[in-house]
């Protein structure tokens, strides 16, 4: 029985891609399709056991499932146009049109429409087979949650009426770079897990060496493809020799090369030269390919050809000009022209706000600190890289290189500590150590908690305030700089507020959203009926945000449309009249805009934060001002999202 | 994780169609990105013996041929099942005999 049980689960993994893919093609809907292939599942749970596996399972699977298919197609309204529909189905399809299927279903799932982390799950349910829970587990979310990602991505589809098609011509290039970018990112959430107790998840590499393999047969002619897979096949064969004993990082040049995988190595290889056959010119995987390449090649650490690889990653730095690509860049340079060349330019990088929190800033830079012999400084540095870093066996590799380093004999008053006696005197209120405590927590985080106070300089300070705060409002801005003044004061340093202007405070109104903007706004896809309403009654009584979301239920007064808010009436109009009964649902007290979930036992709020019916508390303004930011990110031109206060129309 | 199938050799000589579904076998598994790698093998061989400090090399063929694997698939599946599952398949297209499937450790 579990046999059975665990046989068909394998069956399912190994042809759910290709059942889903030819059903998509049929009925032109990915959430149905995948709905009547989950019913042939479930029609394999329940036979099976009894009847024992089919001779060929997979085509079981895949006749059932179609079967379905062609019932719902006939059951459908539009007989006539359907059933010739069928017989092209069934009849006249060319030999590989299964195989483009699938193709046409990764397009489909790694569509530019869905947000990143959709596309993702979509991807490795879909074209992987992994259920929700497997999915969740890998990214170390909750089952829901992608539940709900799975759900809202198929209905943004379906909504955004995107074609079951292969892209051509210039959308090709755009199309499959978006395909390419979902299957490393799977790679690398596995490989370098960015978060939790292992460096790495296997199973997500292998499932995106798997995606990778399959695209590379299903559009052999495109180089980057074939670069891609050369780079997560190169990569994939150091797995074994990039973690020690306990589980710790080793770093490329300390790996014991006798442990990186040949066979895949090789693999690689052969990739490469595939996509040199492609031809055309070379693109960002293909480079960084060719980078594997070059440690894949050198017998020995010190046999490696860091001048080349310093110039490829300089070729690929003008592809892609990111910070990470530059501070590789950096590294290369230390490794090529010594640990001068790499420092100035991971210098240069330390005022790129991209990498304000990005731990191996600092690692990189006290490693060449080290190469230098300025200890101290490297010290700090690894210090600070492992306060950075979210993943448990990487900040006890950083902490143990900084342990490594021999402190100086006096030990002098660090930032860390000067900061925590600072915010632990008696007399101040909770607001301002939170608010003080905000602005030291980021020189703690970008200076390192062990730099002596005393050596804290004018010019430090400002870069912080500048990567940090450079773009934020005035008020922001000046509310930081008399925080630092004030830690000055306190700590008898100089003043280190000596190069940040006070910023002049407009003060302007909040500008609201362009009128035009609005109706896109009400018509976005896949809004929340409790985020229709509250956007809604936000412009149409244009009262405080604040005001509108303590509303509760009792306070309504549906029928005038006014409500009584903190000693104020808010008013609404019809858009907003057409949505509360709907928000209310038979409720008859308790907040009107509830929260997704019901609190833990340790964040209990008030009890008339609570709804008495369904245990959910308030809807936060923190959550409501994220969604809406989250929703607007594509109106707006800016590309940030918008503020709800932003929903108040122009007077 | 990574499987060894082995096949063991039979008197049965192949023929054309056998080719033809093997050859569509293979080119799906690897356009699945599950094979690894695979081969047949020679018959006979060379048997390298160590016994205390001596080593003997003898050549082939030898008595127990039947037992002598005859060819092999490295794959790289999800599960134990999906190995057995494509040992399964391979089983159907070259008809009666005996694989054997083992978990591969390592590198």
């Amino acid at each position: 029985m579990e046999g059975v049980r665990r046989t068909i689960d394998a069956v399912w993994r190994m042809e759910s891609a290709k059942i889903v893919a030819t059903l998509t093609g049929m009925l032109g809907d990915v959430g149905l399709a995948e709905e009547l292939a989950q019913d042939a599942l479930v029609s394999a749970l329940e036979q099976w056991p009894e009847s024992g596996v089919p001779d060929n399972p997979g085509a079981w699977l895949t006749a059932v499932a179609k079967r379905r298919a062609v019932d719902h197609i006939r059951r459908s309204e539009r007989l006539e146009r359907k059933h010739e529909q069928i017989a092209y189905e069934l009849g006249q399809r060319p030999e590989d049109a299964d195989r483009d299927d699938v193709l046409r279903l990764m397009f489909l799932s790694c569509h530019p429409v869905l947000p990143t982390e959709a596309r993702v799950a979509l991807t490795l349910r879909l074209l992987g087979g992994l259920t929700a829970a497997e999915i969740a587990r890998a990214f170390l979310v909750g089952e829901q949650v992608i539940v709900q990602r799975i759900a809202g991505a198929k209905r943004t589809l379906a909504e955004e009426r995107v074609p079951f098609e292969l892209p051509d011509g210039a959308e090709l290039a755009e199309r499959l770079s978006s395909v390419l970018g979902v299957i490393y990112l799977i790679f690398n959430e596995g490989y370098s897990a960015t978060s939790g107790d292992d460096l790495m998840r296997p199973e997500l590499c292998l499932e995106a060496l798997r995606l990778g393999r399959l695209l590379a047969e299903l559009a052999p002619r495109e180089a980057e493809v074939h670069g891609l897979v050369a780079l997560m096949e190169l990569q994939a064969s150091r797995s074994a020799a990039r973690t020690g004993p306990s589980g710790e990082p080793v770093q490329l040049h300390e790996q014991n090369r006798g442990r990186w995988d040949q066979l895949l190595v090789r693999r690689g290889f052969t990739a490469m030269l595939r996509a040199r056959e492609a031809g055309g010119p070379p693109g960002p995987y293909l480079l960084q390919a060719v980078i594997a390449v070059c440690h894949a090649q050198a017998r020995t650490a010190a046999d490696t050809d860091w001048p080349r690889i310093a110039s490829l990653y300089e070729a690929l730095s003008r592809l892609l000009p990111t910070p990470v690509v530059r501070l590789n860049h950096a590294v290369a340079l230390g490794m090529a022209y010594g640990p001068e060349a790499g420092l100035a330019v991971a210098d240069a990088l330390t005022a790129d706000a991209a990498l304000r929190d990005y731990h191996l800033l600092p690692s990189v830079r006290g490693d060449l600190l080290l190469r230098l012999g300025r200890r101290e400084e490297a010290r700090r540095e690894f210090r600070r890289a492992a306060s950075l870093t979210r993943n448990v066996a990487e900040r006890a590799f950083l902490s143990h290189r900084a342990d490594e380093i021999t402190a100086p004999d006096a030990p002098a008053l660090t930032l860390g500590q000067a900061a925590r006696d600072f915010l632990d005197r008696a007399g101040l209120d909770a607001a301002t150590v939170r608010s003080y405590g905000q602005t030291l927590r980021r020189l703690r985080l970008s200076l390192g908690d062990e730099l002596p106070a005393a050596s804290l300089t004018a010019d430090q300070v400002a870069l912080v305030f500048r990567t940090a705060w450079g773009e934020a409002a005035a008020k922001t801005w000046n509310r930081h700089r008399s925080a630092l003044r004030s830690f000055c004061a306190w700590a008898s340093l100089d003043d280190l507020a000596a190069g940040l202007d006070r910023r002049a405070e407009s003060r302007t109104r909040t500008e609201s959203i362009d009128p035009a903007l609005l109706d896109e706004l009400w018509d976005l896809p896949g809004i929340s009926l409790r985020e229709r309403t509250l956007w809604r009654l936000l412009h149409e009584s244009a009262a405080r945000v604040t005001a509108v979301l303590s509303l509760n239920v009792e306070d309504l007064d549906l029928d005038d449309r006014r409500a009584r808010a903190g000693g104020t009436w808010v008013t609404w109009r019809s858009g907003t009249a057409a949505l509360l009964p709907r928000l209310v649902a038979g409720r008859a007290r308790g907040p009107l805009f509830l929260a997704d979930r019901r609190p833990g036992p340790a964040r209990r709020p008030a009890a008339a934060d609570l709804c008495p019916e369904t245990g959910r508390g308030r809807l936060s303004y923190e959550r409501a001002e994220y969604l809406f930011k989250r929703a607007t990110k594509p109106l707006d031109p800016a590309g940030d999202g918008y503020t709800l206060r932003r929903l108040k129309p122009r007077d | 994780m990574r499987y060894l199938m082995t096949t063991k050799a039979t008197d049965s000589v192949p023929d054309e169609k056998l080719f033809a579904e093997m050859a569509t076998f293979v080119e799906e598994l690897t356009a699945a990105g599950v094979l690894l790698a695979t081969g047949g093998l020679e018959a006979g061989g060379v048997r390298v013996t160590s016994w205390g400090d001596e080593i003997t090399v003898t050549d082939g063929p030898f008595a127990e041929a039947k037992e002598a694997v005859a060819g092999f698939a490295l794959v790289e599946v999800r599960s134990k099942e999906e190995a057995i599952e494509l040992t399964r398949r391979f089983r159907k297209i070259v008809g009666d005999g005996e694989s054997v499937i083992q978990q591969v450790f390592g590198p």
